[in-house]
């Protein structure tokens, strides 16, 4: 019994031991306590594949999930190879009473200040860490046993640990950070870890922008927080690119207006298709990426054309491809006719004046031309006289007098047949047939038709 | 001589006597007209010839006795005396045209209608035997509701006319014809 009590004392001792030092994380692995581990010499860190949680939280959901997110599910731990040396467990009774004790004050102790991680980070990593343990010390021989939680509130009763979440660890593996992978550090290439981490010497650091507000205690501290929360919004100029998630939360760019899928960003399409297709992450540029200018190799295979993709109905697409000329061609407003502020060139301009003075040449009608006079050189168009006039003095003979134009230069001689006076134009002989003088002549003659 | 018609007391009705007398001429009978069709009809051609030619032969008779010399007489006198004559039978309104040298002769307004062709023809054939000496043959030429034209021929012109009006030939180019012919 003294022995018992002795020894849960030393446990007692160790836990708060355990307390002091900086804590890390470490998900409970399953962990053979019979399998006889050995040690494994030092290899490179090579990652696991990655294997898709079941659940998985977005910095944006967590940001307006007012409840703390579930526990995820518990994900296969990557064992290494190298185990601690064989621990020699203690009796099965002897570790349902510590965890009795555990369970009744699992940090009894004051907590140090680093020690366990906020809540928020906790958050702060939806893709469940692999925690990979180093390898163990040479001068360290003593087994440490730590106990940790991930959850750890202030008012939230404290969960019932399972026998997965206690962990055996030395000091110095709880001093030594854990070595945290999201999937976009992992690498398949053969990279060392240490090359790796000394890339990343600001990792622990947590990003300007992840600083998370805390889930308020009172209902006016989160109306407090949520005025605060407006006033910034309103104040902030909202992206026009969401930003990688490693900048936090952002707000929505609101809707505008319905229109139609605006034409595809030819910088984009390029730069889709110089990505290597990994999915969605894959177009996502990098920690290392950012900020780096990265040197494209030349395009290879066949030379693409882009047209001028067609713009949204509601723009016209006349007026969009005018904005990009440098002279602007006129419009359909000018379709079948000159416009009049265009001029004519300027070797061209000696040739028109002389047409205009031909044309006007040609307006002034010729004389008429009579039998006294030469006749003029060439045909000249007939026009119409200013006016007809019709003078018939006698049934037979008629004038037709018309009136020169005023600028005609030769008056007209006119050509009128000799006045004659009415006489009979035909003459009609009548046949004199010889009347019957009596009525017996014309009896007789009438007696006489038909008679040979 | 122009001696105008005067028709005035041309008849005379002695009701005593029941007696209906023309003047110049003898007795006369009033009978009804298609009564006198009837009889026309019944008889022979060549009695409604005689009978025709007989009230002709009277009506040219007492133009003579009118006129005195009917030979030297113009064709108005004759056409006004003739006709004023058998205007008092009752036969219709006798005319008279000249076409060329061909004498025609009409009735108008005729009681007797086209069944009276016959006897109107006959009555001027008389007429013309018994004014003017000439045996003549008239020929109808045409007829309608109110006219009937006769052409006044010799025999031989009377059966040329005869025949191409038989034939369908227009009876204004049977005068023409006669005309030509006779004229060649």
């Amino acid at each position: 019994m003294n022995q018992d009590v002795q020894k849960l004392e030393e446990l007692l001792a160790r836990v708060r031991r355990n307390a002091a030092v900086p804590r890390t994380r470490v998900s409970a692995g399953t962990r053979e306590a019979s399998a006889p581990v050995h040690e494994p010499p030092a290899i490179p860190y090579k990652a696991p594949p990655y294997v898709p949680p079941a659940a998985e939280f977005t910095a944006e959901e967590v940001f307006f999930e007012s409840e703390p997110p579930p526990k995820p599910a518990p994900v296969p731990v990557y064992v290494p190879e190298f185990a601690p040396d064989p621990v020699v467990q203690p009796s099965a009774r002897l570790e349902a009473e510590v965890d009795e004790l555990l369970l009744e004050d699992p940090f009894p102790s004051s907590p140090p200040a680093a020690a366990a991680p906020p809540y928020t980070e906790v958050l702060e990593d939806p893709i469940p860490l692999v925690s990979v343990s180093s390898p163990r010390r040479a001068d360290l021989d003593e087994d440490v046993s730590g106990v940790m939680s991930i959850p750890e509130f202030g008012d939230e009763q404290p969960e019932e640990l399972l026998e997965d979440d206690i962990v055996e660890m030395s000091p110095a593996e709880a001093e030594q950070p854990a070595v945290t992978h999201a999937l976009d550090e992992l690498s398949f290439d053969d990279v060392d870890v240490d090359d790796k981490r000394a890339a990343q010497p600001s990792e622990e650091e947590p990003p300007a922008s992840s600083s998370r507000s805390k889930i308020a205690a009172t209902m006016d501290e989160a109306l407090a927080r949520a005025a605060e929360q407006i006033q910034l919004e309103e104040g902030r100029e909202v992206p026009l690119k969401t930003p990688p998630p490693e900048s936090g939360p952002q707000a929505a760019a609101p809707p505008v207006a319905m229109h139609a899928p605006l034409a595809p960003d030819i910088e984009e399409l390029l730069e889709a298709d110089i990505l290597p297709a990994g999915g969605v992450r894959a177009a996502v540029p990098t920690a290392e990426q950012l900020g780096q200018t990265i040197d494209l190799d030349e395009a290879r295979g066949p030379s693409l054309e882009l047209d001028q993709p067609t713009a949204a109905f509601g723009a016209s697409p006349l007026q969009d491809a005018s904005e990009e000329l440098e002279v602007t061609l006129p419009g359909r407003e000018f379709g079948g006719r000159y416009q009049d502020d265009l001029m004519p060139p300027p070797e061209a301009r000696q040739e028109l004046d002389a047409h205009r003075k031909r044309v006007e040449d040609d307006a002034v009608p010729p004389a008429p031309e009579s039998l006294a006079q030469p006749p003029t050189s060439g045909f000249s168009p007939v026009l119409a006289p200013a006016s007809v006039t019709t003078d018939s003095h006698s049934q037979s003979v008629s004038t037709v007098t018309i009136d020169a134009p005023a600028k005609a230069e030769f008056a007209p001689e006119l050509l009128a047949r000799p006045e004659l006076g009415p006489s009979p134009v035909a003459k009609f002989i009548r046949s004199e047939a010889p009347r019957p003088k009596t009525f017996m002549e014309l009896l007789d003659s009438s007696l006489a038709l038909g008679s040979d | 001589m122009s001696l105008n018609f005067d028709p005035s007391y041309a008849l005379e009705f002695d009701f005593g006597r029941g007696q209906v007398r023309m003047a110049n001429a003898g007795e006369r009978v009033i009978v009804p007209c298609d009564a006198l069709l009837a009889l026309c009809q019944g008889a022979s051609e060549d009695a409604v010839r005689d009978f025709g030619r007989r009230l002709g032969t009277e009506a040219g008779r007492v133009m003579n006795d009118r006129l005195g010399e009917a030979w030297q007489a113009s064709l108005e006198t004759v056409l006004e005396h003739l006709g004023g004559e058998l205007a008092l039978m009752g036969l219709g309104s006798l005319g008279l045209e000249r076409w060329g040298q061909a004498l025609v002769l009409s009735f108008s307004h005729s009681p007797l209608g086209w069944a009276g062709d016959l006897l109107l023809g006959s009555v001027l054939e008389g007429a013309m035997q018994r004014s003017f000496g000439r045996d003549t043959v008239a020929i109808r030429l045409m007829r309608d509701d109110q006219k009937v034209r006769f052409l006044m021929a010799g025999r031989a012109g009377a059966h040329k006319a005869g025949n191409w009006l038989a034939e369908g030939v227009p009876w204004g180019d049977v005068l023409s014809r006669l005309a030509t012919r006779g004229a060649s």
